[in-house]
């Protein structure tokens, strides 16, 4: 274990950060695994954590998923791609986005923030949320969405989704009324070194200069150039950026501007003007996954050139690729070998990611199942396919499964249900001698 | 040279144990039936090698029994033996000599059954179920290459219960062909690698998927000059892919091609598409067949890029299927593959072996 303890010591900085805390020992286990190479016993969990996703039938589906990927969270500290945790978060909030028993509890709550504080856009996510009704009773939705606020400089915001949970009455309001005061009182300790700090900008010329200062300013002198607003690093500092360390970021309140511009967002709006008339078009939850050089998936990518419809309308569908052909290397074994402690299996850590299944995206899953629930309607002139086989059974997980494994797996439960009662049968009738068939 | 002689011989009838021609559509092409059919889906069949005399064929299922039946001239079926895993059966192979049939389980081991004396031993043992089994034979070696839902592709000399060699994949084996030098794997998650056998297995290349959903059955083709150049990939939606490994020009000679759907040309009713079970090379002609989860079995020219033949509906789907050494005879098994889950699955549903005549139907369109 004396290995292992330095292990940790060397990675720490991988190691994402949980919001309960990580067990010592579960974190050192998991690095042991991973540093051992021991793929099998993982491997092993994770399909029996998979095969249970598929063949539950009981009443509380949401607790596999939730059990799953809380395993996951502990066993791969680093998250990333060998985890698949992104993906089974995305599953898991939109396969029960309909749910309205599971809106309020504690656990799919937990997943939805950990989803959103994933995705590129947690302040959609939340929006999302608030429009459904999923989490509006609960604490936990209001404090992460404040923090997220807080993180952004917008500490009025922050303050109003606090008034707002309390106005719901969310549970439990004690904890609730703890983190408002918290933000207040940082809102206030910000308020005041930043009016002494306004004095010092004046004289600064636009450079770094943070050096006294323990924040982050230089990021914040360049807004005064107009040229970059301060782009919030938001998900590299992820759960150390806390309510507890709000001072990080200098947002200095006073110039009405830097106030209300504080995060330059190329894809997005300031958030503080249509904050209202958002709330009808989020129907279907935003798309989670943060890829970069990726195209936006959009709806029209899997569809062939329609013919014309009866009512004679054609559309035009736009191309999904770009129209030059981008240059593709010849030779596609993977890099040579360099030792690397990156196992051989998980040689995709580094290869491109393609496009995503449009079937993954969670606006297209859940458009998907309200086409089904609405049993499907006829579409004008498109050539519609059917696949003939239990897709959502193969594919509920975060890996796919092949018909062969269902069976198998099926076929397992049932023979270990078999012996169990062979087993209890034995004990009841002898129990003197035991019997193993 | 023919197996079943005239039309007239057992080709026709294929019917029940009373004579009568059956209205149920369990065998509409009107074909052999294999006698003492195994109780439960057949996962796999192989014919036995050309070094043998006759036609043997191996099938196993997932009653957890692999069945040897004698495949006479006259096309009657006589069942042999028999030998029990202690989990549904995935996958079986013959040794190139016919005396031993290698036999793959989801107990995670895998068995060598000496034909003439009857008798198994277990000569492989994996983490997880092995879904593929090939006998490699090769001018230095001989082994026996399984690959697991493990992740593990292993190699094992049946003397020894340590594998020779254990090569790791980047997800589970779903479907795997040799054709010494050449093997090809297709794994989970859209996965394909091609591996070189030549003095030892080594991974040759990993190749990106040219199909876009699972896949499901792979077979190795080979050129004019019987070496393996390429191979067919099947996927869970009606598509085959027709690869070759060095193609003088990729982009024209790769292609592929959907089968196994329903109303092609109606455009009114959405298009039912079956996941392809398993594609099977004839060893002569080099044309190949599918069978589907559509009850179908579709017989293809490859290098002419046509369809040579459509198989009437079976009311169960299609699981298996092979072609024996001379290319004569084409088996093919009808039974439940789980397409659509546990609810769809009846017990009670028998199971069956079918065996055609497939010398004519597989000659290609344009002979070159």
């Amino acid at each position: 274990m004396a290995e292992c303890d330095a292990e940790w010591e060397l990675c720490k900085e991988n190691i994402q950060p949980l919001r309960q805390g990580r067990s010592v020992s579960a974190l050192h286990q998991a690095l042991c695994q991973q540093q051992e190479g021991n793929h099998t016993a993982l491997n092993q969990q994770k399909q029996a954590f998979e095969s249970e996703l598929r063949l539950y039938d009981g009443d509380d589906p949401l607790d596999v998923w939730f059990r799953y990927i809380k395993w996951t969270k502990q066993t791969y500290p680093q998250g990333g791609k060998e985890s698949n945790l992104s993906l089974l978060l995305e599953r898991a909030v939109t396969r029960f986005t309909a749910d309205k028993k599971y809106h309020n509890d504690v656990r799919y709550i937990e997943l939805w923030i950990d989803f959103a504080e994933g995705s590129p856009e947690p302040m959609d996510v939340y929006r999302y949320m608030q429009a459904q009704g999923i989490g509006t009773m609960q604490a936990a939705l209001y404090i992460a969405w404040s923090e997220e606020y807080e993180k952004r400089g917008n500490i009025k915001m922050a303050d109003s989704v606090f008034q707002d949970g309390i106005k719901c009455g969310a549970e439990p309001v004690e904890k609730l009324q703890v983190f408002h005061r918290a933000l207040q009182a940082r809102a206030c300790r910000q308020m005041m070194t930043s009016m002494t700090d306004q004095q010092n900008d004046d004289d600064d010329d636009d450079e770094d200069e943070g050096s006294s200062e323990p924040q982050r300013s230089s990021l914040a002198e360049l807004k005064a150039k107009g040229k970059k607003k301060p782009v919030v690093p938001i998900n590299r500092a992820n759960a150390s950026i806390g309510y507890a360390r709000g001072l990080q970021f200098k947002q200095p309140l006073g110039p009405k501007q830097n106030s209300r511009l504080m995060i330059f967002d190329e894809n997005k709006v300031p958030e503080s003007e249509p904050q209202e008339p958002k709330f009808e078009i989020w129907t279907a939850p935003p798309t989670a996954r943060a890829k970069e050089n990726e195209q936006k998936p959009e709806k029209w990518t899997n569809v062939k050139m329609p013919l014309k419809s009866r009512s004679g309308l054609s559309v035009a569908v736009p191309p999904p690729k770009p129209s030059f052909q981008p240059f593709v290397e010849e030779d596609d074994q993977p890099p040579a070998v360099t030792p690397c402690k990156i196992n051989p299996a998980v040689n995709s850590v580094l290869s491109a990611r393609k496009p995503c299944r449009p079937e993954q995206t969670p606006l297209k899953m859940l458009q998907e199942r309200q086409q089904m629930m609405q049993l499907q309607t006829q579409e004008d002139g498109k050539i519609r396919e059917q696949s003939m086989y239990c897709k959502e059974l193969l594919f509920s997980g975060a890996t796919e499964f092949c018909f062969e494994e269902l069976r198998a797996e099926r076929y397992r439960q049932k023979w270990a249900r078999k012996l169990q009662t062979q087993s209890s049968a034995a004990d009841d009738e002898k129990p003197v001698e035991s019997s193993e068939k | 040279m023919s197996l079943f002689g005239t039309n007239t011989g057992f080709g026709s009838g294929g019917t029940g144990v009373f004579g009568t021609t059956t209205t149920d559509s369990h065998n509409p092409m009107k074909d052999v039936e294999v006698t003492s059919p195994p109780d439960d889906s057949i996962s796999c069949l192989a014919f036995s090698p050309p070094t043998m005399p006759g036609n043997f064929l191996i099938g196993g299922s997932w009653a957890n029994d692999v069945r040897c039946w004698e495949v006479q001239d006259n096309g009657q079926t006589v069942p042999k033996a028999q030998q029990m895993h202690t989990g549904p059966v995935l996958d079986v192979c013959w040794s190139d000599d016919g005396s031993k049939v290698f036999t793959a389980s989801c107990d995670k081991t895998a068995k060598m059954w000496d034909l003439n004396s009857n008798q198994t031993i277990q000569i492989a043992q994996h983490e997880g179920p092995i879904r593929t089994i090939h006998w490699i034979k090769a001018p230095n070696y001989s082994c026996v290459m399984t690959g697991s839902w493990d992740k593990t592709l292993k190699f094992w000399d049946t003397r020894s219960p340590n594998p020779m060699m254990s090569l790791q994949m980047p997800e589970r084996c779903y479907c795997a062909d040799v054709v010494y030098p050449m093997a090809v794997v297709a794994t989970a998650e859209r996965g394909l690698i091609v591996y070189q056998l030549e003095n030892q297995p080594s991974e040759f290349r990993r190749i990106e998927s040219p199909l876009k959903h699972q896949h499901r059955c792979v077979a190795i083709f080979k050129d004019k000059q019987s070496k393996p150049t390429g191979f067919a990939l099947g996927s869970i939606e009606g598509r085959v892919a027709i690869h070759y490994i060095n193609p003088p020009n990729p982009a024209k000679d790769n292609f592929t091609f959907k089968c196994h759907r329903s109303n092609g040309t109606n455009t009114a009713t959405p298009q039912d598409i079956y996941a392809v079970n398993a594609i099977s090379f004839h060893p002569v002609h080099g044309t190949l067949a599918t069978v589907g989860s559509d009850g179908r079995f579709s017989f293809w020219d490859k290098d002419a890029r046509t369809k040579l033949k459509t198989s009437e509906q079976l009311d169960q789907p299609i699981t298996a299927c092979c072609f024996n050494n001379n290319g004569n005879i084409f088996a093919y098994a009808s039974s439940y593959d789980w397409s659509k889950g546990h609810e769809y699955y009846n017990p009670q549903k028998k199971n069956y072996i079918f065996l055609r005549n497939a010398a004519e139907e597989l000659k290609p369109r344009n002979k070159k």
